[in-house]
């Protein structure tokens, strides 16, 4: 339940800003150089709104399943990003929660952040308990 | 069952984003006009420039180099330009004010007795001017090793939606 609330509350703070402001969210994107140029829009406006719904699912236990697979999926994709801006010398905007445009967010604290994040992500991924669902 | 889920979650965020954007005050375009590290616009190349010559960058390389915090971006303009609107975090290097005499104990102070092997990016406001060709020619010639030419220069920079510095309002 701990990992769930966590993990829930997470994605929708980090959701919040990126779903007022996905021009800002796209140029954070842009700056990882990861993305091809055409998709990043879309993923900006897509993904802001895949972190809420799953923050919320796993909140209230409605689609939990999905939602934990996602966490786990973009956990580790964040993950991957922000080691390879490290591993590039890159000092980009995170984009984690608000996207400043600034380039100069930690990223080594971020990468903190999501690994202590994919524990939690891990852990409701082979979890059984059933406790707390709203509907399966 | 957790890969239904998967796909209904990812479903509804595509309606919902896409959807939510033709409504939101911060509206974007579907497809942005962004370039790929990769892509194939290349970096713009002056008809006089020559085989010696640093190499030139493109946008996509220039803004990669200045993420990199390593990087000295030289603005070849005169300071009144150069004060208007700059790459953040640039030095001023006026071309057209170069002193007569040791120019290499002016570079090397303008820099600040940097390494040679430094990165440097030497750019002025764009197509139109080649100050930024010929200071890094003569950056080049005394030495220094890793010159390249942003050749798009500041109106590129600007154009892509990176910020400028201003330090003064020139407007009008």
């Amino acid at each position: 339940m701990i990992s769930r609330l966590f993990i829930g509350v997470v994605l929708i703070y980090a959701s919040f800003y990126k779903v007022i402001d996905p021009g800002s969210f796209a140029r954070s994107i842009w700056f990882y150089h990861m993305v091809p140029g055409d998709l990043i829009n879309l993923m900006a406006l897509i993904l802001p709104w895949l972190e809420l719904l799953c923050g919320l699912a796993l909140i209230f236990g409605v689609c939990y399943r999905g939602a934990v697979v996602w966490a786990n999926v973009m956990t580790i994709i964040f993950i991957i990003a922000l080691y390879s801006t490290i591993y590039r010398g890159l000092s980009v905007d995170c984009g984690c929660f608000k996207a400043s445009g600034a380039a100069a967010y930690k990223a080594w604290k971020s990468l903190a952040f999501d690994l202590v994040m994919l524990i939690f992500t891990v852990q409701m991924f082979f979890s059984r308990s059933k406790k707390w669902w709203l509907a399966q | 069952m957790a890969i239904r889920q998967a796909i209904i979650l990812l479903i509804l965020a595509i309606i919902l984003g896409l959807g939510a954007n033709l409504v939101s005050p911060n509206k974007i375009e579907y497809i942005g006009a962004y370039r790929n590290l990769s892509g194939s616009d290349g970096p713009i190349i002056p008809p006089d420039a020559e085989e010696n010559d640093p190499p030139f960058i493109d946008i996509n390389v220039a803004h990669l180099e200045h993420s990199t915090q390593r990087t000295i971006f030289i603005d070849a303009r005169e300071k009144e330009e150069f004060e208007c609107g700059t790459i953040p975090g640039s030095i001023n290097i006026p071309f057209e004010y170069m002193p007569e005499g040791d120019l290499q104990l002016y570079l090397d102070s303008c820099l600040g007795h940097v390494a040679y092997d430094r990165p440097i990016v030497v750019y002025c406001s764009g197509e139109e001017c080649d100050l930024s060709l010929h200071l890094a020619r003569n950056l080049a010639e005394y030495g220094y090793t890793r010159v390249t030419i942003f050749f798009g220069g500041s109106r590129e920079w600007e154009r892509f939606g990176l910020g400028l510095e201003r330090r003064r309002d020139c407007d009008g």
